[in-house]
């Protein structure tokens, strides 16, 4: 049981470069929950270059709801906000964006939502008001692929307006670029219940965009991991095997055809000497793949046996305590 | 583990004087010391000269055991100098923690047993650090050193330089000035003590240059062993990914993997595509090469998986961000007393 003076809710916001928005976004959050009880503004500063930390600084000191953390240097959204994540003392917490692209008004439907018994509420974005070809259509694309190879579905997954459950937010660690798959990750790793709102979008008023084409590839190794994760997290070796079973079938394949080329000579011509290593060549070396990946996987299985032991005794706890 | 046991092992030697020190000057003797009382003399008297209390650790290993010889007879006359000897064979990184470990004063001063640049340049440094700024280090600057020497430098800087996004133009001056605390919480392992200034940066440190004048003695030109250039480039190539992707290792190894497995992939395609229209695939060694091709970049790509199946299920223990913290004057001396 936290203790009484703890806000129920806790609103964490990354900033970035924000000194014009940070103003205009406190006097929104404080105006959109007057009629909450007890909350908190967690404000993380993402190294910002120009006076974001200074503007957010006098805010938080002006108003005890409101709070300030500094990273001590630009790490990325996803570090900025699991830092607000750590900070975070509500049992309820409302991650949203910086640049007011978001509307603080849209926080407690989300909430409401949460509070029909879910444990992570994603916002999606009606009307997005954002340049098509750049971001419209790559998010399109990567919101079906997640959707495709997670399973989990999650219309709009950039979206950063999202509520969580503190027990959510303690399962689930974030690095890398993962926020973005924050509801993929935790119905794969936390068996999250996962529940969608409209919220509104507006245009951006100032600032740039800090988005571009060239995440595409990025986006894709990330996608690529989450698959990973989702679907073998439990059991590491067993993807590796099956890579070594495909491989050992395109090896099969490889000797059928040397085999066939035995059989169909008496009709060629001119037999080609090649033909006496090219297809053998190549199963061999789909078969060395196949020992690689089967070796790749016990390795794997053994660096990861004390992290995953560990893991799932904590987990065992927390349920037992749940109980 | 090992480091502990060493320390255990190692003679050290105190002295009265260095007992309330500001500032601990470690000295790490691992490769062309020169004498060893004289570097202590020169530097003894820039701190002196600031008004500072200060301490020497002499931090060698075994193979220069003889050169601690006069800071000894130094240390029974009362100079605050302490010498660590190291039982074993170990690199910089470790003497220099084994140095960190021993050290009192709230600044520590790094500087390697040979003359980089002129010891008036600490005086800057701890100025810097004084300041606010988390680790000050000397950057020689102009040279005026041979040929050889600013041509390996130049290497150096295009390849780890780089790193830092241009803030650092003199990673190998190993004439260093920081906060103990700062020293303390960067994790420094391998060789990678030489690239401090790119991991403080990288843990979000405020790093700064300091130009100084360069010292007569590092003018000749120095040619080393092809075996240490060989593991330099080591070393850079595993700063590189340790500064740029050890949280996605999958990007790393993914881009090399689908380069491969693109190029492979693609020429199967094309002799699957000639093979239905009647040219016979068995005949063709390329089919080898695409092949090999295509195993590389899965292999690549696995591998990737892996690391990236260890960062997952490691997120919890690794810290992924620093907190700037208010800088509390007092806590330090706090601490240190």
């Amino acid at each position: 049981m936290p203790p009484l003076a703890l806000p129920e809710l806790s609103v964490v916001v990354p900033l970035y470069n924000e000194e014009e928005s940070v103003g205009p976004l406190v006097d929104a959050v404080r105006e959109a929950l007057a009629g909450q009880p007890a909350w908190e503004l967690v404000l993380v500063d993402d190294g910002s270059r120009d006076s974001t930390a200074q503007v957010a600084g006098a805010l938080a000191a002006a108003d005890p709801r409101v709070v300030l953390l500094q990273l001590a240097r630009n790490y990325g959204q996803t570090q900025a906000m699991q830092a607000g994540f750590d900070r975070a003392n509500g049992r309820i917490v409302v991650s949203m964006d910086g640049d007011l692209q978001n509307d603080p008004r849209d926080i407690p439907l989300v909430v409401a939502k949460l509070e029909e018994g879910f444990d992570l509420v994603a916002g999606y974005r009606m009307r997005r008001q954002d340049k098509i070809v750049t971001r419209k259509i790559p998010s399109w694309v990567a919101n079906r692929m997640i959707i495709w190879l997670t399973g989990v579905r999650i219309r709009d997954n950039g979206c950063s307006l999202k509520a969580y459950r503190r027990d959510l937010l303690d399962q689930l660690h974030l690095y890398s670029d993962m926020h973005r798959f924050l509801p993929a990750l935790a119905a794969a790793t936390a068996n999250a219940r996962i529940a969608e709102v409209p919220v509104r979008h507006h245009a951006r008023r100032f600032g740039v965009s800090k988005y571009g084409l060239t995440r595409v590839a990025k986006l894709l190794a990330d996608l690529l991991t989450i698959k990973m994760i989702a679907s073998f997290r439990e059991s590491p070796l067993a993807m590796f095997g099956l890579g070594a079973l495909l491989s050992g079938l395109i090896a099969t394949g490889f000797l059928s055809a040397w085999l066939w080329s035995f059989v169909d000579r008496g009709a060629s011509a001119d037999p080609s000497p090649m033909n006496a290593y090219v297809f053998p060549g190549s199963a061999l070396l789909c078969i060395a793949l196949a020992v690689f990946l089967t070796m790749l996987g016990l390795i794997a299985e053994e660096a990861l046996q004390k992290v995953r032991a560990e893991e799932q005794l904590e987990r065992f706890g927390a349920r037992e305590v749940h109980a | 583990m090992t480091e502990i046991a060493a320390r255990e092992h190692a003679s050290t030697r105190l002295s009265r004087g260095g007992v309330h020190a500001e500032v601990t000057v470690i000295v790490t003797v691992v490769e062309r010391p020169e004498p060893l009382d004289e570097l202590y003399r020169e530097y003894a008297a820039v701190l002196e000269s600031c008004g500072r209390s200060y301490e020497f650790i002499f931090v060698a290993h075994p193979f220069f055991r003889e050169m601690l010889e006069p800071l000894l007879a130094l240390a029974r006359d009362g100079a605050p100098v302490r010498t660590i000897e190291s039982p074993r064979s170990i690199g910089e990184t470790a003497l220099l923690r084994m140095g960190l470990a021993e050290s009192r004063g709230s600044i520590v001063v790094t500087v390697p047993a040979y003359r980089q640049v002129q010891p008036s340049a600490i005086r800057e440094l701890l100025a810097a650090v004084d300041g606010g700024v988390d680790l000050a280090v000397a950057r020689r600057w102009p040279r005026v050193d041979a040929r050889v020497n600013r041509l390996q430098h130049l290497a150096l800087h295009l390849t780890a330089g780089r790193l830092a996004n241009g803030t650092l133009h003199d990673v190998a001056c190993g004439v260093r000035a920081a906060r103990r605390d700062v020293l303390q919480d960067i994790p420094l392992y391998g060789d990678f003590a030489r690239f401090l200034p790119l991991l403080a940066i990288y843990n979000g440190y405020n790093v700064v240059e300091v130009a100084s004048e360069q010292h007569a003695s590092d003018l000749a030109s120095r040619v080393y062993r092809p075996g240490v250039y060989v593991r330099r480039l080591i070393d850079i190539l595993g700063l590189y990914f340790l500064l740029r992707f050890t949280e996605k290792p999958l990007r790393f190894f993914g881009l090399i993997g689908a380069v491969l497995a693109g190029v492979g992939g693609v020429a199967l395609l094309v002799m699957f595509v000639q093979r239905l229209l009647g040219q016979p695939l068995g005949d063709r060694p390329l089919l080898l090469l695409a092949v090999l091709l295509a195993t590389l970049g899965v292999q690549a790509i696995a591998l990737g998986l892996v690391g990236e199946m260890i960062v997952h299920f490691n997120a919890s223990r690794r810290r992924s961000y620093r907190l700037r913290e208010p800088r509390t004057p007092g806590s330090e001396s706090a601490r240190s007393s």
